[in-house]
């Protein structure tokens, strides 16, 4: 359990979170927010790599301060766009890490490969790192967070980059961990598949949380219609002309030249400021 | 501390990357080993155990001073630092670990010139202990440097240029490969800012090329604790 209170984190004259308070109790968390939203500041501070600037965080009934080194032995966070070492292999990461947290050689070793073979990267294994794809590089990671064993993994952004067929390699992987997950992404399609609940964030604050079913309530039975320059609109994005309908008048727009889409999370963020018509 | 992660990483990031990466060990020896060709063609031997010393302490000194590039690297731009902050290992050990990885990356360079040390009379048993005393004090400094700059740099751009000219200034303009007596006093007192300075300053004098000078050694430890404090407190382990 992780009870954040009125967090808050500036720099300089940017408030980057303004009094954040929040429970996170789930198996799978996803925090989603366009840039700039402050989902890193804010996993930034739940893995202890972050000082806030005030507020207070408790994890597991210890404070992230005072108890910060229990704190770090029951979390694992893999940064944004962090990549591993070219010149090493997949298993010297992991022999690397588990011993790190203090692992021995020979049970690094064993958890290493095990992990490794969990996330079927065995023949990897002693591939120096800069020869393997970015899905690959990123399932070092994961696989990390499989061998440690710990009770909490933060994963900022994780999959970022990645193609298509990488990204559904790195979630697979995600689904093996037993710990519970806090996970930053701005792909709502990578939410919705990997989370219980969803934390929306927006300029430093959280503006809804739920599961993806309570959070898209406001859209049941509509569809998202668009067109360039279209004169009917929601919203408008650059050209793009938004506007929210319900789903037995898509024909209608159809014939009026619009595109029709179906509701993603996505329509989350286009849609805010936006009277949903019932 | 967590001695074998210190052990696994200096192997890792040391040993298997002089197997793996041997251009960089190439290039590590490239300005040392020149620069013994030219002094020692130029005086006709006569200043080779400049050139073996100064080499010896130029190969420490560029790669533990290149080490600023790998810690801004792995702080900046992969993120493998901050993989680190949130576990339980300490920034000590980070630290220590890196520093190791560098003094195991020179030791090919160590041991060609201590070889060449012997082979040239200039190196006995006891001067050699004496010599990787200095060593080690140099490398801690250095490495310690190298965190400040990384900690101070908000991104890796100029980090190698930086490095370059660091590595440069520190190792070809002070008294590494020349006697420290022979330029003005007050040049050498500018010059005593960096650590390889009072450390050339002390073996020269210990190997009986120039007069000795009592005061280097002292210099020389409280500028790698003063490093150290300064490395500690900028590293940015929890930002």
């Amino acid at each position: 359990m992780i009870r954040v209170k009125d967090l808050t984190k500036k720099y300089g004259n940017i408030h980057a979170l303004k009094g954040v308070t929040i429970e996170i109790n789930d198996k799978v968390t996803s925090i989603i927010g366009r840039n700039g939203a402050g989902k890193t500041t804010f996993i930034r501070i739940l893995s202890t790599q972050l000082k806030p600037t005030s507020g207070s965080v408790n994890i597991n009934g210890m404070d992230i301060d005072r108890d910060i080194n229990k704190i770090r032995k029951i979390i694992l966070s893999i940064p944004q766009e962090a990549q591993p070492v070219g010149i090493m292999t997949p298993l010297e990461h992991l022999e690397l890490y588990l011993i790190a947290r203090g692992y021995s050689l020979s049970e690094a070793r064993r958890e290493g490969k095990y992990a490794l073979e969990e996330l079927e990267m065995e023949e990897f294994k002693d591939v120096p790192c800069d020869e393997l794809s970015g899905g690959m590089k990123r399932k070092v990671f994961v696989a990390m967070a499989l061998a440690s064993k710990v009770d909490i993994v933060f994963l900022d952004e994780p999959t970022t980059g990645l193609d298509p067929l990488s990204r559904m390699e790195v979630w697979n992987s995600i689904r093996k961990l037993d710990s519970n997950i806090i996970l930053t992404t701005h792909y709502m399609e990578e939410a919705s598949e990997l989370s219980n609940k969803v934390i929306v964030f927006n300029e430093g604050q959280v503006v809804s949380q739920g599961t993806v079913r309570d959070l898209l309530a406001p859209f049941k039975n509509k569809v998202r219609v668009e067109k360039t320059n279209g004169e009917e609109y929601d919203v408008k994005i650059g050209k793009l002309s938004i506007k929210y309908v319900p789903n037995d008048r898509a024909q209608e727009y159809l014939s009026k030249g619009y595109d029709v889409k179906n509701i993603t999370l996505d329509d989350l963020f286009i849609s805010r400021g936006v009277t949903l018509e019932s | 501390m967590n001695l074998r992660f210190i052990l696994i990483f200096s192997y890792n990031y040391g040993l298997k990357f002089i197997k793996r990466g041997p251009s960089y060990l190439i290039a590590s020896l490239a300005l040392p080993l020149s620069l013994l060709f030219l002094i020692f063609i130029i005086s006709g031997g006569r200043l080779l155990p400049y050139a073996i010393i100064g080499g010896v302490l130029s190969i420490v000194t560029s790669n533990a001073i290149n080490g600023a590039a790998d810690a801004a690297f792995f702080r900046l731009q992969i993120r493998f630092q901050d993989l680190f902050v949130a576990s339980p290992l300490t920034k000590m050990d980070y630290m220590t670990a890196l520093t190791a990885s560098y003094f195991v990356f020179s030791l090919p360079g160590i041991i060609l010139y201590v070889s060449l040390g012997f082979i040239f009379h200039i190196l006995n048993l006891l001067k050699l202990i004496v010599l990787i005393l200095v060593i080690f004090l140099i490398t801690i400094s250095f490495t310690n440097l190298a965190f400040i700059i990384a900690g101070l740099l908000k991104h890796i751009r100029n980090v190698w240029g930086i490095t370059a000219i660091l590595s440069i200034i520190a190792t070809v303009l002070t008294p590494t490969f020349y006697p420290y007596f022979i330029i003005p006093k007050n040049f050498l007192m500018v010059l005593l800012i960096s650590p390889i300075t009072p450390a050339s300053i002390f073996l020269q004098g210990y190997f009986g090329l120039a007069p000795y000078d009592a005061i280097s050694i002292p210099i020389l430890i409280i500028e790698t604790i003063a490093l150290m404090i300064m490395g500690n407190y900028f590293i940015k382990w929890r930002e």
